[in-house]
């Protein structure tokens, strides 16, 4: 099995709250991070794919390529944004690390033939990190 | 372990370099008297007869053979480690081969 992973950096705004939810409850699930002025973080997004070296040019993928879709397809929507206001998905999603995981994930999957999406991992803070590999349905 | 090394495959047809880093993972049995799946030193000096002395400082195309036939990217290299480094090892303790050329890429080879 062979795996390619490639590392991306973005920074962007959030708050965590639900708006159907009172500050108290907001407060008391999310912490300080849903203060409704917004903080912000240096995120950085590995997108691995797995799949079968190409014989010829020596790659699971063209790393061009997989660059040029990650930046259209994600970074382009998240990069120097207010998640919750400039991203259509967290007008209704509250957009934690988990979240944010899993839109790459849907953002990415199936477009990165013939190499297959394998894992998103995105790193919020130095001792916060998400991995998603997909749900159990899609395994 | 890190390594330097030059390489030049068809799409950077330059020969340039790198700081490569290796990670290797062994997976076994913790044996009762030492307490350690294999004894580190030995480990070391596996990845160093069989990894360092043939990469580090050598251009990956020129002074090896194992890329007259494939270019010398970092799957392929990847690979090569990791079948060396299986050939080295005691049976079955090899589990995974992490090589990075660079901070921003990754390639995992695993059974």
């Amino acid at each position: 099995m062979i795996r390619l992973t490639r590392r991306y950096r973005f920074s962007a705004a959030h708050v965590l709250a639900r708006p159907d939810w009172d500050d108290a409850r907001n407060t008391e699930i999310y912490g300080k991070c849903a203060n409704p002025s917004g903080h912000g973080h240096n995120y950085v997004l590995e997108v691995t794919v797995r799949g079968e070296v190409d014989p010829q040019s020596g790659r699971l993928v063209a790393v061009p390529k997989l660059d040029a879709i990650v930046r259209e397809r994600v970074l382009a929507l998240l990069d120097h944004r207010f998640l919750n206001r400039d991203v259509d998905r967290f007008e209704t999603e509250v957009p934690t690390a988990e979240n944010i995981a899993r839109f790459a994930w849907d953002a990415l999957k199936g477009e990165i033939a013939p190499s297959i999406l394998d894992r998103i991992r995105l790193v919020e803070t130095e001792n916060n990190a998400v991995e998603y590999v997909g749900a159990e349905e899609e395994a | 372990m890190s390594f330097s090394s030059a390489h030049q495959t068809d799409v950077r047809p330059s020969t340039h370099g790198h700081n490569y880093e290796l990670e290797v993972t062994l997976r076994g049995d913790v044996d009762l008297e030492t307490g350690m799946v294999m004894d580190l030193k030995q480990l070391r000096d596996v990845m160093e007869s069989v990894v360092g002395s043939t990469f580090d400082h050598r251009h990956l195309d020129r002074d090896t053979s194992y890329f007259d036939q494939r270019p010398s990217t970092a799957e392929n290299f990847a690979t090569v480690v990791f079948d060396l480094l299986d050939g080295a090892l005691p049976s079955g303790a090899l589990h995974r081969v992490r090589l990075s050329p660079d901070e921003d890429l990754t390639v995992e080879v695993s059974r």
